[in-house]
């Protein structure tokens, strides 16, 4: 680089708005003197596509290093210019704006000041310009294909909405069942709609449809490890064994009907299950799967029952082994949901008739352990049901936030049990009320249940006597409860935390991956090509799962479209080998995981895909080992030193 | 001072100190994202900026290292900004949170070189501020002047 670089100076008139404040005549006077001994070019109106030309032809002719443009703020036309500096075949980034017009013309009322403040900004840019050093664009081949972690609805969604626009998917569910939590639900609020009746279309297409092709589906499956960066994942799998042949087994289930083995029915919340079987009835895709620890055979023992009842020989499969896989893709989109928490305070533990949530739903419901009939363990109906709202949310003790579903779910169980037990007495124990849109303020106008506030949820307690059982509001209200449902929170599960460690996601105060931005970037996550769908990113409803599914599903469209590299912006930061120190201080610092270690060469590595420019790490590095391209150490020491003179 | 360092020529005086720009030189560090945007919008609003600012625009406000604003001070800035987004709206997410525990450090540290502390100021302006960056622009300097021997 040298000083003498010969530098262009491009002075917009901006038609009239700049040059009626400022006069460039005196500015290029005072500018004389500058010794890069720069050429001007006054224009009338410097991005218009006929000035563009000229000034184009211009540069030709007058060949340049440097390009000093003195007109509008850089966020309208810096890329303009720029262009304009490649098409006359200079390096776009030989360019630096000097914005006069919206901060000096518009700003400054007295002319003369706002001359010799405008001759000062250019002085400063054309120090700065002799220090910029030539960028180009780096062009990386992606790969279009996406993994999907997690298939509750959010996840299925996200992975149809990718098939049905011919992207290959992976989908990667740790159970052996797809469809997540609410398609065990019976009923669904606001509308009473079944879950499985949702679900099942969903499900259908995914397994079956025309795009079901495009979807490579991994049950028992959870990602071990993965490396890459956006545009080039690569996720190691680890796939369970099933027992089970899926090219063999027809689905009829024969074999769980004669299997002496048991496991614990995780679904009902209550009762067993054969060893070989569905976790539950309508459970896609239709192949029974064997529990390992339950099935007499895995374990040693003597027993042929389901390999006898069996129509299909080969179906089941005993010396399958669990398998790694090896999944490439340039995007990942975490759908790995929320689970209600289990763990109930000790008021409640061990307490007769005490449901949370998710068992209630199961009680409920027709294929429910009392064939959805609301009974009581000890077999009589319940003449009164307290629903405990917020149990845990809204508590610095447990989750501080609100869970978001459970007055619209408490809602509907008022309105189920009041159906199925005639004259039952329905109270809501409330500590605030979330209930907004239309149908949600529909179901409220149909409640069927009488409204009690709390303050604590460790101020209640549970006491019977010969009127029956209650809960007590400590200083307050005893409210009748033969039966109990505790809205427990929701909150991230294994699979979330799991996602968010092996990607190094943040983490926000609830313990969910941290979203990009909560409004406007609610389904990205601060590491590119990460997206995020359904209440990974927070507690939320179907609703919520299905929309969120679809937009990271576009997220991941919009960002890797075929035969489209990926341009890497140039003004990324980049590590001096020769003087990192190796303190790792900028690791730490960089938002977006861009910087990683080399314990080879014992230096920071910044990655310039993930990099996204701000300089953090270039101002925080104690050995000035870092250069923000773009907005180097020099550039701005010598922009400094001009706006000085 | 600083004219003899860089690019003016040896023996020319930088003459751009007109009597209409005043005496004082002061620098103002604005990120792209909400207080340049800011400061833009002042200028579409066509409301008054000192013209004694100048501007230097970085991505974000964690861009700017302490030395760097020490430097201006020594280079002969008679005051000195830093204006970021506001916490929790930063473009790069924290970088903003940075520039203010630099600043806080700024804060401290400047008294022990002899300089008046006043004559930094950090503060948040978003895109939409426009009539805050012209009132603490305006602020800022009348100040300085008012300090001024």
């Amino acid at each position: 680089m040298s000083t003498l670089a010969k530098t262009a100076v491009i002075l917009c008139n901006c038609s009239g708005i700049i040059s009626e404040r400022i006069d460039w005549q005196r500015v290029r006077s005072l500018l004389a003197n500058h010794p890069a001994k720069p050429v001007f070019s006054v224009d009338e109106l410097a991005c218009g596509a006929d000035n563009l030309e000229q000034l184009g032809a211009w540069l030709k002719s007058e060949q340049p290093e440097r390009v000093v443009v003195a007109a509008c703020s850089p966020r309208d036309h810096e890329a303009t210019f720029r262009r304009l500096l490649a098409d006359a075949g200079i390096n776009p980034w030989f360019m630096q704006m000097v914005n006069v017009r919206e901060q000096v013309a518009w700003v400054t009322e007295d002319p003369g000041a706002a001359t010799a403040k405008t001759a000062r900004l250019v002085h400063a840019a054309l120090n700065r310009v002799l220090r910029h050093e030539p960028l180009s664009e780096r062009s990386v081949p992606v790969r279009t294909d996406v993994a999907v972690i997690g298939s509750g609805p959010a996840g299925m969604q996200a992975a149809l909405t990718l098939a049905r626009a011919g992207r290959r998917v992976t989908l990667i569910e740790k159970e052996p069942v797809i469809g997540g939590l609410p398609v065990r639900f019976e009923e669904l609020f606001p509308n009473l709609e079944c879950g499985p009746c949702l679900l099942e279309p969903v499900m259908g297409e995914l397994l079956h449809g025309h795009e079901s092709a495009n979807v490579n589906l991994l049950t028992l499956s959870e990602v071990t490890e993965v490396k890459g960066s956006f545009g080039n994942w690569t996720l190691s799998v680890k796939q369970k064994p099933r027992y089970i042949n899926p090219d063999l087994c027809i689905g009829c289930m024969c074999c769980s009907t004669v299997c002496p083995g048991r496991r614990p029915n995780h679904w009902n919340v209550s009762g067993e299950i054969a060893a070989v079987d569905v976790p539950f009835a309508g459970a896609l895709p239709n192949l029974p799967h064997i529990d390992a620890d339950a099935c007499l055979r895995l374990r040693g023992e003597e027993c042929t029952a389901c390999v006898t009842e069996c129509p299909v020989e080969g179906s089941l499969f005993f010396e399958d082994q669990e398998q790694d896989h090896i999944v490439e893709a340039g995007a990942i989109i975490v759908a790995s949901g929320a689970v209600e928490k289990q763990e109930l305070p000790a008021a409640f533990t061990g307490v007769a008739d005490v449901h949370t949530a998710y068992s209630f739903e199961r009680l409920l419901a027709m294929n429910g352990p009392s064939g959805g009939e609301l009974l009581k363990a000890d077999g009589t109906k319940p003449q009164s049901l307290a629903i405990v709202q917020c149990a845990g949310s809204l508590d610095s003790g447990e989750a501080a936030y609100c869970s978001g579903i459970c007055c619209r779910a408490a809602i509907k169980y008022a309105h189920l049990a009041a159906g199925k037990v005639e004259g039952i007495t329905v109270t809501r124990l409330i500590r605030e009320q979330s209930l907004p849109g239309v149908d949600a303020g529909r179901q409220l106008q149909h409640d069927h249940s009488t409204v009690v506030r709390y303050d604590a949820f460790n101020a209640l307690s549970v006491s019977a006597n010969d009127a029956g059982r209650s809960i007590s509001i400590s200083g307050g209200a005893t409210i009748p409860a033969d039966m109990i449902v505790l809205c427990r929170p929701l909150v991230p599960g294994e699979g979330t935390a799991a996602c968010s460690s092996l990607l190094e996601l943040d983490l926000d105060d609830g313990g969910f991956i941290a979203q990009m931005h909560s409004l406007s970037g609610s389904c990205a996550t601060t590491l590119k090509g990460v997206y995020l769908a359904g209440s990974c990113r927070g507690a939320g409803d179907i609703r919520e799962a299905f929309a969120t599914g679809t937009a990271a599903a576009g997220l991941a469209l919009s960002d890797l479209v075929a035969g489209r590299d990926l341009i890497i912006d140039p003004q990324v930061a980049v590590v001096d080998a020769t003087t990192c120190a190796g303190c790792k201080t900028c690791i730490q610092l960089c938002p977006y995981k861009a910087i990683t270690w080399n314990d080879i060469e014992k230096v920071s590595d910044v990655s310039d895909i993930l990099c996204r420019g701000c300089g953090t790490c270039v101002a925080a590095c104690p050995a000035g080992a870092i250069t923000g391209r773009g907005f180097s150490r020099e550039m701005l020491r010598a922009e400094l030193e001009g706006v000085l003179s | 001072m600083s004219c003899q360092t860089l690019p003016v020529a040896p023996g020319k005086e930088c003459t751009y100190g007109e009597a209409a720009d005043g005496p004082l030189k002061v620098v103002a560090f604005l990120c792209n994202w909400c207080s340049y945007a800011g400061a833009d919008k002042a200028g579409a609003s066509q409301l008054p900026v000192p013209a004694e600012l100048s501007v230097i625009r970085v991505m974000c406000s964690g861009r700017i290292e302490p030395t760097l604003i020490l430097e201006a001070f020594q280079k002969g800035a008679d005051g000195v900004m830093v204006l970021a987004c506001h916490p929790g709206d930063c473009h790069y997410k924290e970088g903003n949170l940075r520039a203010f525990c630099r600043a806080e450090l700024l804060q401290r540290l400047v008294p022990q070189l002899g300089i008046d502390p006043k004559r930094f100021h950090f503060d948040y302006v978003s895109a939409a501020e426009a009539e805050k960056f012209s009132r603490i622009t305006n602020e800022f300097i009348g100040q300085l002047k008012s300090a001024a021997p």
